[in-house]
């Protein structure tokens, strides 16, 4: 089959002829590609820096459950999981949220044993560069970014009073602010020698928040966390891959709901489509009967509605695609970005990685053009059965 | 070449609206003939024009057109038949004014697919034959109502039709056009076509080329 | 239950298709009922307009149907992400015990649409327009199908259990397996791979001989033989593993996206066969170009398969 570029060009030309109209519709059409393209560009994003971030959290993370909820574990419980078959290494944390109320957030602490082994690979180069026995005889702490500033503005310049558990003050230093790549992980932490967590927590030393375990064969974390369930009934084991997962369908679900209501919205748009593709000026309908008189087919003006259509949503849908990515990827999506990321204040402070697949391209596709040229078969249809005659009266 | 046996044409039947175009019309023209519809406006030219051009069909009676029925024809074959048989003509032109002179000649040729260089050639002869060449790329709309005139000639005549149907061809035009269509005419029926106009303008009512003129009062013959 | 978008633009698209379909298939009903060139009332020639609609949405249809075959596949290795155990679309697909009937019928339904569009184009070009009955019959029994696959596609992915560890292709696809598959490998590879090659130097025969009924039969034996080989053998060498006899795996990137370029040879090849041969069979004056087209691309889909042990074999000098 030869494509009859005269065809085509009759569409353009006729879209052209009809500019207001057809602006006005790739206007919208574009706007409203634009926001969905938006959404999806963002949680993909979100998802690969937390995919990354995941990466770097510890395979197997062993938590004590007491009455249902999260309670401290034993130290002891190291040395018995160390003794299971395949477990490379098992590393106690302390860490926790310290809410502070001038500034309304949430910090993370996180406390540091410098002869313990760091689950994570930036904070083994600072054990390595920082001596944090001397910290911890001079009350000092080393904070993320994000923590230094907030307290900043909260005229803490070198030193914060945290409220311990007992309701007394505990004066602690600033002793350095740390980087880190990713900065969705790190931004509102505080790193301090451990004794010092544990005296402002008011924990036992004997015991820690949760044990992390390495693994030497990752195919194996699912039969090491069956046994460590048989070990201690009374934890909760979480893996990496399991957070992967109920991440991925955090995303998929949030943005899914997000595409329930676009729908919605997107409907009203067809119905406005079908309106105006059904509603024809004398104009076009004259022009439609001229057609038919010299001899277009039924099919041939099909064809014509079809063309402008694709066209249309085409042009919309490569504009929307192109201005969402300057929208996300360079302005950083301000105001949308906050449907996906609404947990800390603190957190937002990261850029957005470029994400771009052939299959989100795709589901935008499939979400946009069909549905605009499924709104306009039955209206084209229609107009293209109009009799003819009327040309000659 | 063109016969219509008992045609008889009722817009909004059984409806309170009714209206008798046309009644039992019997008519009879040859290969390569004028006829010239003679009569005044409501009378049922157009009407008789578009049956014949397939464009609708009749209440009653048949139309054979070339040994086809048209009046039985499937509404796709009749595209075909007027995009292969008919050249037209209208009233106010009904040419695209958005769109050049070009661009409307060709229109009736679009669906078909046409091969590039011998469309322009074809086309260059048209515009070169109506002296309309110098105006291939204005648009219609900045045409005078002459340049109009011929523009929709060589539309009707792109496909190379043996029929050409003309509905009140001079209505807008001035007399000095009007005797240019007419030339215009009789150059047509020297290439062996069959013509057909309707119309109430007395020029055309003495022309020695024509063949048969047939007076037209509601609906009859 | 699911609701990626991924999941909804599937729901959204089967819906659209759902009301047209049924749209159409009032239409040719009455089509089927009352047709009949010979009356010239306005019945009938309110059915010829109405018919050129259902052809509209026929073709609407099958051409987002082809791309949403392949979206269905990336939907479908996607979600395995997140399905424990399957590694690519298969465990996604067998998680379900209807999953394997789903992708029969998709593909029998773009083998059907695909069809009834070329005998729509025949039919056109007819003034009489004889073929219309049989056309709008066909449709009715190709909606009845379209729906059971919708209703199978809908009900696969609401079903669809994260919870659940379902097998990976490597368990699905082997000489163990209890599944739908299995009795494939009962049939020894040589025979297979004999009676593969066998069957496609009949069909190069019996293009040039030009009889559509045995043309017809030897592409749909041959469309049948080309699966089973390839998974039996042929996919073996694609993955260099001798126990790898995944049908999926290979349209990932790791393999170069080759399952595309496969399945879509095969289809054009045995689709342009099969309606070829029909439509000839019904209209004797259907041009006969079919036959070059369908061997040719036949031939290419052989040449691929073939290439991938010869090159294996001429690089390691063993077969596996």
């Amino acid at each position: 089959m030869k494509i009859n570029h005269y065809l085509i060009g009759f569409a353009i030309s006729s879209l052209f002829r009809r500019d207001a109209k057809s602006f006005f519709i790739i206007f919208i059409f574009t706007s409203l590609i634009f926001l969905l393209s938006s959404i999806l560009f963002i949680s993909n994003s979100i998802k690969e820096e937390l995919f990354i971030t995941l990466d770097s959290l510890p395979q197997i993370t062993v938590q004590k459950l007491q009455a249902g909820r999260h309670a401290n574990i034993e130290i002891s419980r190291v040395d018995k999981l160390l003794k299971l078959n395949g477990v490379q290494s098992a590393i106690p944390r302390v860490w926790g949220y310290y809410y502070f109320e001038n500034a309304g957030v949430n910090f993370s602490i996180v406390g540091i044993d410098s002869f313990d082994k760091q689950y994570k690979k930036n904070f083994e180069e600072l054990v390595e560069n920082i001596d944090f026995d001397e910290l911890e005889k001079n009350d000092s702490m080393i904070v993320g970014e994000g923590v230094k500033e907030i307290l900043s503005q909260n005229y803490y310049k070198d030193f914060f009073n945290f409220v311990k558990a007992d309701g007394e003050l505990k004066k602690i230093k600033i002793s350095s602010v740390f980087k880190s790549s990713t900065v969705l992980e790190s931004n509102d932490i505080i790193l301090m020698p451990k004794n010092l967590v544990l005296d402002i927590f008011g924990m036992s030393k004997l015991k820690v928040t949760d044990i992390v375990l390495e693994v030497a064969n990752p195919q194996e974390i699912p039969t090491i966390s069956q046994k460590i369930k048989n070990l201690f009934p009374d934890t909760r084991v979480i893996t990496n891959s399991d957070l992967r997962v109920s991440y991925q369908n955090i995303f998929d679900y949030k943005s899914g709901m997000f595409l329930a209501l676009f729908v919605v919205s997107a409907f009203t748009f067809f119905m406005i489509i079908y309106d105006k593709a059904s509603g024809l000026s004398s104009e076009e309908k004259r022009e439609i009967g001229v057609l038919k008189a010299l001899g277009w087919k039924i099919d041939d003006i099909i064809k014509i509605k079809f063309y402008e259509a694709f066209i249309v949503s085409f042009i919309s849908f490569l504009l929307g695609i192109i201005v969402a990515l300057f929208f996300v990827y360079i302005l950083q999506a301000p105001l949308l970005r906050d449907i996906f990321m609404g947990y800390s204040r603190l957190k937002p402070a990261f850029e957005l990685p470029f994400i771009l697949d052939l299959q989100t391209i795709f589901l935008l596709f499939f979400l946009t053009i069909p549905i605009y040229i499924a709104a306009i078969i039955i209206p084209s249809w229609r107009v293209a059965i109009m009799n003819a005659d009327e040309v000659m009266r | 070449m063109i016969e219509c046996k008992n045609i008889t044409k009722i817009f909004n039947q059984n409806r309170h609206n009714e209206q008798i175009a046309l009644k039992n019309i019997n008519l009879k023209i040859k290969k390569n003939e004028l006829t010239v519809l003679r009569g005044a406006s409501g009378s049922g030219k157009s009407t008789l024009l578009s049956l014949i051009a397939a464009l609708s069909r009749p209440t009653k009676g048949e139309i054979i057109v070339d040994g086809k029925r048209v009046s039985k024809m499937l509404e796709n074959s009749t595209a075909m038949f007027r995009r292969e048989n008919i050249g037209f003509i209208f009233q106010k032109y009904n040419l695209i004014s958005t769109l050049n002179s070009y661009e409307n000649i060709i229109l009736p040729t679009i669906p078909s697919n046409p091969n590039e260089k011998e469309l322009t050639r074809h086309v260059d002869t048209l515009l070169e034959m109506f002296s309309i060449t110098n105006k291939k790329e204005s648009l219609v709309k900045n045409l005078s109502g002459g340049e109009q005139q011929r523009v929709a000639i060589a539309r009707s005549l792109i496909n190379n039709p043996k029929i050409i149907i003309a509905d009140e061809p001079t209505a807008n035009l001035d007399k000095k056009l009007s005797l240019e269509f007419i030339k215009t005419m009789q150059k047509l029926k020297q290439q062996n076509r069959t013509i057909i106009i309707a119309t109430h303008d007395p020029l055309f009512f003495n022309l020695n080329f024509c063949d048969n003129i047939i007076e037209m009062k509601d609906g009859h013959i | 239950m699911f609701l990626t978008p991924e999941i909804i633009a599937i729901y959204t698209l089967n819906i659209i298709f759902l009301f047209f379909s049924i749209f159409a298939f009032i239409i040719s009903i009455n089509i089927v009922m009352h047709w009949n060139v010979n009356r010239t009332d306005e019945r009938q020639y309110g059915l010829e307009k109405k018919s050129i609609l259902v052809a509209t949405i026929i073709k609407f249809i099958f051409i987002l149907k082809l791309p949403l075959f392949i979206f269905f596949v990336f939907t479908a290795n996607k979600i395995s992400g997140v399905i424990t155990g399957a590694m690519c679309a298969a465990g996604v697909v067998n998680s379900i015990s209807f999953g394997l009937w789903l992708f029969v019928f998709k593909i029998l339904n773009l083998f059907i649409f695909g069809f009834w569009i070329a005998l729509h184009n025949m039919d056109t070009k007819d003034e009489q327009l004889s073929l219309t009955k049989l056309k709008f019959s066909i449709f009715i029994v190709a909606f009845m199908l379209l729906v059971i696959e919708i209703i199978y596609e809908i009900s696969f992915f609401s079903s669809l259990n994260i919870d659940k560890i379902v097998s990976c292709c490597g368990t699905l696809f082997s000489v163990a397996s209890s599944s739908s598959f299995s009795f494939i490998f009962n049939i020894p590879s040589s025979i297979a791979i004999g009676f593969f090659y066998l069957i496609f130097s009949l069909l190069v025969v019996f293009s040039f001989l030009k009889n559509e009924p045995l043309f017809l039969v030897i592409n749909i034996i041959f469309f049948i033989t080309a699966l089973i080989s390839l998974i039996l053998f042929f996919g073996t060498y694609i993955y260099e593993l001798p126990t790898h006899h995944c049908p999926y795996c290979f349209l990932q990137q790791e393999y170069y996206y080759v399952g595309y370029l496969l399945y879509i040879t095969l289809f054009i090849g045995t689709f342009s066969g099969i309606s070829g041969s029909i439509l000839s069979m019904l209209n004797r004056k259907n041009r006969k170009d079919f036959y070059k087209k369908s061997l040719l691309f036949n031939s290419i889909y052989v040449a691929i398969v073939t290439a991938y042990p010869i090159v294996y074999y001429i690089k390691n000098g063993v077969w596996l």
